[in-house]
């Protein structure tokens, strides 16, 4: 692991209640900017369409008794080989040394899609208006804004959670809390099948352990 | 993934004029077989138009068509960006050996140029799609062999069409080896989509909903992928047709594609004709856009994993 600050959510799948705070703050947030609006299209017709950054979804697992709902947040998840970055043509696709947050140029971005193809996580959304890529930027509009008071500079959906369940850091600093809910809870990747090293981790529902435990105990 | 007609009819197109150089080339690179008046009031001029109407195609891909220039600069790590220098590229040289024909001959350098530029811009364009390593249709070396293969089917159909339109003598003559070459490369590209779609039907997904999600436990289902209108992600990476609309358009590619102008060309051997030339090059080609709107919809992307439930 490099020793460059690598900022990264970390999502405690335990607490998620799937409320959709995040969901709806990251738009009001990201739609409001400088960099331009996330366009809905249709907004109160039959077929409405949207562009956001980040989707609460819900995955259920298991069969009775020992069932579980898992509500599921994912937005871009920061990788740290992100294979959207080199197929990007023109540059616009990039990742920052300072730490790490993958960004759009959107003045050099020429909507060619290519880098969502090559993004296996469908973290990236073409603006339907705007027609250029859009994704999630970890507010980097808001971390290190100097009009904010100090404890507001995270990312809208971290502020939004009402359970904690979002953890904002850097996953390069062994010290941070986000580190630490890694190392100290199993936190794990998104298809790590690919080898894109997410900066993201979300750590286990620990009852599945407890229920995991009891069995094998029988 | 959803198809795209600007690049079916890109590469297409592209395909067909850099197939039809590609001979060119390779005929005339020792000793000069292709007539020099041939090159000039068809030949070049054709392959040229058909370049020129790729290009025009590949535009409406574009969101934002008047930054395309910018897509050259990084060509050290993206095939697109390769791709758009290559695709000038091979126009420049095109454009060189009409100017050199037209003026007196073709310098054997030019026709070697245009050999490595043909292959450089099919090696490109296929790239774009083999080197995305997590759609597994597309990540096999048979993609780019396919993109050359039809290329050179089609060119060299066009390029008998055309000789049998400005010389009917001059095909007569070689019909064999001309008639004979393109029932040989119909023939390898059909085996060839044959191995190609086996090998999909064998294909086991390397991502599934554990490793999507990593939740822990079995019958991992989704119940709700968060919203219930549409977005990027429910469009742009499937092909909205049934599985009925997905076997027909097979049937046709089979027929369009290989089937039908395999027995015109075989036929041809015997019994020659700008007709039948024409027909076979129009209905192959209708194969090969449906062909290539296959190789779109045939690609199954990892992120809809995350995009099968409404509620």
């Amino acid at each position: 692991m490099s020793t460059n600050k690598q900022l990264a959510l970390v999502i405690d799948l335990n607490v998620c209640v799937g409320c959709h705070a995040c969901v709806t703050s990251c738009k009001e947030w990201n739609t409001s900017g400088s960099a331009g609006p996330l366009t809905d299209l249709n907004a109160y017709g039959a077929n409405p369409s949207g562009t956001f950054f980040n989707r609460v979804q819900t995955f259920e697992a298991g069969s009775f008794p020992n069932t579980q709902t898992v509500h599921f947040p994912k937005s871009c998840l920061h990788c740290e080989e992100p294979p959207c970055v080199p197929v990007c043509p023109t540059g616009a696709s990039y990742k920052r040394k300072e730490d790490g947050i993958v960004l759009v140029d959107y003045d050099k971005c020429i909507g060619c899609s290519y880098c969502s193809w090559a993004c296996p996580y469908g973290a990236r959304e073409l603006d339907q208006e705007r027609q250029v890529m859009t994704k999630c930027t970890l507010c980097v509009d808001r971390i290190y804004s100097e009009t904010l008071p100090e404890a507001e500079r995270k990312p809208a959906c971290v502020l939004a959670c009402p359970t904690s369940a979002r953890i904002f850091g850097d996953v390069h600093d062994p010290e941070s809390a986000a580190s630490k809910a890694i190392e100290e809870r199993s936190g794990y990747a998104l298809m790590p099948e690919w080898e894109t090293q997410p900066a993201n981790h979300y750590l286990p529902r620990s009852i599945m352990e407890t229920i995991e435990a009891a069995r094998n105990d029988k | 993934m959803r198809p795209q007609f600007s690049i079916i009819f890109f590469t297409t197109l592209a395909g067909m004029a850099q197939g039809l150089l590609f001979f060119l080339a390779a005929l005339d690179f020792r000793t000069q077989v292709i007539p020099t008046a041939f090159l000039t009031s068809l030949a070049f001029p054709i392959s040229l138009l058909l370049l020129m109407l790729g290009l025009i195609a590949s535009f409406f891909h574009l969101g934002h068509p008047e930054r395309a220039w910018r897509a050259a600069i990084m060509w050290r790590t993206s095939w697109l960006s390769r791709e758009v220098i290559a695709l000038p590229a091979l126009m420049v040289v095109t454009s060189l050996g009409y100017f050199y024909a037209y003026t007196s001959q073709v310098p054997r350098w030019l026709w070697i140029a245009l050999l490595i530029t043909t292959v450089t811009l099919w090696i490109c364009t296929a790239k774009i799609y083999q080197c995305i390593r997590f759609i597994q249709e597309w990540s096999h070396s048979s993609t780019t062999t396919n993109f050359i293969l039809l290329g050179l089917s089609s060119g060299w159909l066009l390029l008998e069409l055309l000789l049998s339109l400005w010389n009917p003598s001059f095909e007569i003559e070689n019909n064999l080896f001309f008639s004979g070459i393109a029932v040989l490369l119909l023939f390898l590209s059909f085996n060839l989509k044959l191995w190609i779609w086996r090998r999909n039907k064998s294909l086991k997904p390397k991502s599934n909903l554990a490793s999507a999600t990593g939740i822990r436990g079995s019958n991992i289902r989704q119940t709700s992928m968060g919203f219930m209108g549409g977005s990027f992600n429910t469009r742009e990476f499937f092909h909205h047709q049934t599985d009925r609309v997905i076997h027909n358009l097979r049937k046709i590619i089979l027929l369009c594609a290989y089937i039908l102008p395999l027995i015109l060309m075989a036929n041809a051997l015997n019994t020659p004709s700008v007709a039948i030339f024409a027909i076979a090059l129009a209905i192959h080609y209708v194969g090969q856009l449906a062909e290539r709107w296959m190789f779109f919809a045939e690609a199954n992307h990892p992120q809809n994993l995350y995009y099968q439930r409404i509620s």
